[in-house]
């Protein structure tokens, strides 16, 4: 079994001293960011990604993904406890898992939220691991116009599923590919909007940039519109374990979870926040007794907490055999990657395969020391809600300042954060979104290498998209999410699941 | 002419103003063919479709009700970005120290109510432990004191 040797290779290379120790940091820091109410993973990912930068790329790549899910499970415990998501895709969470807090079963829900998470997070491992090589070799027979179709289609994806407008979600995304064109033009070496600033012409920095617009705007948000004090709901060690009942009815919804958010988080545009709600809505359909939901149905919390886990494993596959983000948090990875040295693709497998099979199995590890640590120490984490947010954000903010300076003593990068904090700013008064921005950042350059590419190839004939099956394929489904969006019934329903938050 | 929607208004005007910029710099880059897609082929068409949708928006905005703009608060913005300021201004001649100190204490008048002594002490804690963490535990280079 090829798998297995793989996964052999993996475990050696990421059960080392090293990154065991790294990968224990990383979803300690994650959880304890997370935990933080209105902190989702993409500002936890934001704000801890300088600390990762000294360190060797698969390290760093551990702890990553480390801080990302810790970020994620961190979010459902201040969701079930204090009714207040950190993250969209811990919302569903709150609906049941704090209803289920409010009739004294806090910890039953902390426990089927972990459990179920890391069932999810093993079987998610597994997809990895089995459907990362064939999906690497598919993508070896991608061609420019693909990878272009293909990412069209992500972006289009991200639009669908993105807060809010429509109009707005595109505005972001092609803004955002318009500040990823800034720099260098690979192909003349001609600099383009950089406003003669040498700071600007290996284009603009990642990190300040969603710093800025996501550390620093939150700050300023919660700033403006101090979130209500909600006390968290005090917990027992022996509440936690759910008894007979729950348990018959978290299995098969996990089951169930950890499937669908297997199969959405491979999907461009797919991710944990997509897969969460997906969840809900099928357990809400197929449930014999609809009206235990909304009243703390054990399934509620079990289906969507393991379908996010997942998803969020599984969304690694796209951005490691094919390059390519599936969604903002992705994008982040994939800055976080490209900062390393490494540009994530198919290659990595075949070059680096130590790293790729390294961060595969890194994810179970660290899955397992989630369960770990939050379990036992959940009163810690609890603890952390009672930190005053006048004591929070000051640190939090010195820890951006110290962040972009020690990546870059350029005092550029700081003049950099100011601009996308001011910028940041100003989409949130005009109620925009800017998470599809970062996605667009990241794909603009690649967008245009490979649109370049394809015009090249057929002589500027843009039927070439048309022409070769994979493309056609992908821009059939790109038509098709655009339908969706146009099509009055979808819309409805989009607006709804919004509506929940 | 009434605006129904202001937030959207907004919006739809700093995206034609995004797109308008991005014209204007991008003006003298080559746009070249579809053949031979130029330095400027790619932005220019991105620029475009960011001014078709700042249209878009702007023109439902007049016809669509929404949201009204939240009024803007200057304290939180202006003492954060001061905050951010002051580190990148002091950190790399006075140190990170002090720098920090600074950081801290700016950012704490974001708010009302500023409990002086506490924010102080918090300060000079949260200094002490950033030069114990990030300098000697982590190792970062980064100037303690008066570029040492």
């Amino acid at each position: 079994m090829e798998v297995f040797d793989h996964l052999a290779t993996g475990f050696m290379a990421a059960g080392t001293l090293q990154n065991l120790f790294f990968c224990l940091i990383g979803t300690v820091l994650g959880t304890l960011i997370g935990v933080l109410p209105g902190i989702g993973p993409i500002p936890a990912l934001a704000i801890l990604l300088p600390i990762t930068f000294g360190l060797d790329p698969l390290s760093s790549l551990i702890m990553l993904a480390g801080i990302y899910y810790g970020a994620q499970y961190g979010g459902s415990t201040t969701s079930i406890l204090v009714n207040m998501p950190g993250e969209a895709s811990s919302v569903v969470t709150c609906i049941e898992g704090h209803q289920m807090a409010r009739k004294g079963r806090a910890g039953a829900a902390l426990a089927i939220a972990a459990l179920g998470s890391f069932f999810a997070g093993c079987v998610g491992t597994v997809f990895i691991a089995a459907f990362g090589p064939p999906l690497a070799s598919i993508a070896q027979q991608f061609n420019s116009p693909d990878y272009f179709a293909l990412m069209l289609l992500g972006l289009v994806m991200a639009i669908v599923l993105a807060h809010g407008s429509v109009m707005k979600a595109v505005a972001m995304v092609l803004i955002g590919l318009l500040l990823g064109l800034v720099g260098t033009d690979t192909n003349t070496g001609l600099t383009r909007y950089t406003f003669g600033l040498s700071g600007l012409w290996e284009g603009i920095d990642f990190l300040p940039l969603v710093l800025g617009l996501f550390g620093i705007v939150e700050i300023i948000r919660n700033l403006e519109n101090p979130p209500p004090p909600r006390d968290a709901i005090s917990t027992r060690m022996r509440d936690l374990w759910p008894n007979k009942q729950e348990i018959r009815e978290a299995i098969p919804a996990a089951l169930r979870g950890t499937m669908l958010g297997s199969i959405l988080g491979i999907l461009p545009g797919g991710g944990a926040v997509l897969a969460s709600f997906a969840s809900y809505t099928l357990e809400k359909k197929i449930t014999k007794t609809p009206r235990r939901f909304g009243y703390g149905a054990v399934e509620g919390v079990a289906g969507p907490e393991s379908a996010n886990n997942a998803a969020a494993q599984t969304s690694f596959i796209p951005l490691l055999t094919l390059g390519i983000p599936s969604n903002p948090i992705m994008a982040i990875m994939m800055g976080a990657m490209i900062i390393q040295g490494i540009q994530p693709g198919a290659a990595v497998m075949t070059t680096r395969p130590d790293l790729f099979w390294g961060m595969v199995a890194s994810m179970w590890i660290g899955n397992l020391m989630l369960v770990v640590i939050n379990l036992p120490m959940i009163g810690i984490w609890v603890k952390l809600l009672s930190v005053p947010y006048r004591l929070l954000y000051p640190a939090i903010l010195l820890f951006c300042a110290i962040g972009v300076y020690s990546t870059s003593t350029e005092p550029f990068m700081m003049v950099l954060m100011i601009v996308f904090t001011v910028f940041g700013y100003v989409l949130f008064k005009l109620g925009c979104e800017p998470a599809p921005m970062v996605l667009g950042f990241i794909l603009g350059p690649l967008m245009e290498e490979n649109l370049r590419r394809s015009l090249v190839i057929s002589r500027g004939d843009p039927m070439i998209f048309i022409n070769r099956p994979i493309s056609a394929t992908l821009l059939v489904a790109t038509v098709l999410m655009l339908c969706l969006i146009i099509f009055p019934q979808f819309r409805k329903t989009r607006e709804e699941a919004f509506q929940e938050e | 002419m009434v605006i129904k929607s202001p937030q959207d208004f907004g919006a739809g005007i700093l995206f034609i103003l995004f797109g308008a910029i991005g014209l204007w710099v991008g003006s003298d880059l080559n746009f070249g063919t579809a053949r031979n897609m130029g330095p400027g082929y790619f932005p220019m068409i991105i620029c475009g479709l960011i001014m078709l949708i700042g249209l878009i928006v702007a023109a439902k905005s007049l016809a669509v009700e929404g949201p009204a703009i939240e009024r803007i608060q200057f304290r939180p913005i202006v003492f954060i970005l001061l905050a951010i300021a002051a580190f990148g201004l002091f950190i790399e001649d006075i140190g990170a120290i002090i720098a920090s100190i600074l950081l801290i204490m700016f950012a704490a008048y974001a708010r009302k109510d500023v409990n002086l002594i506490e924010t102080v002490v918090f300060a000079v804690v949260t200094a002490a432990f950033v030069v114990i963490i990030f300098v000697y535990a982590l190792g970062q280079p980064m100037p303690v004191w008066w570029g040492r």
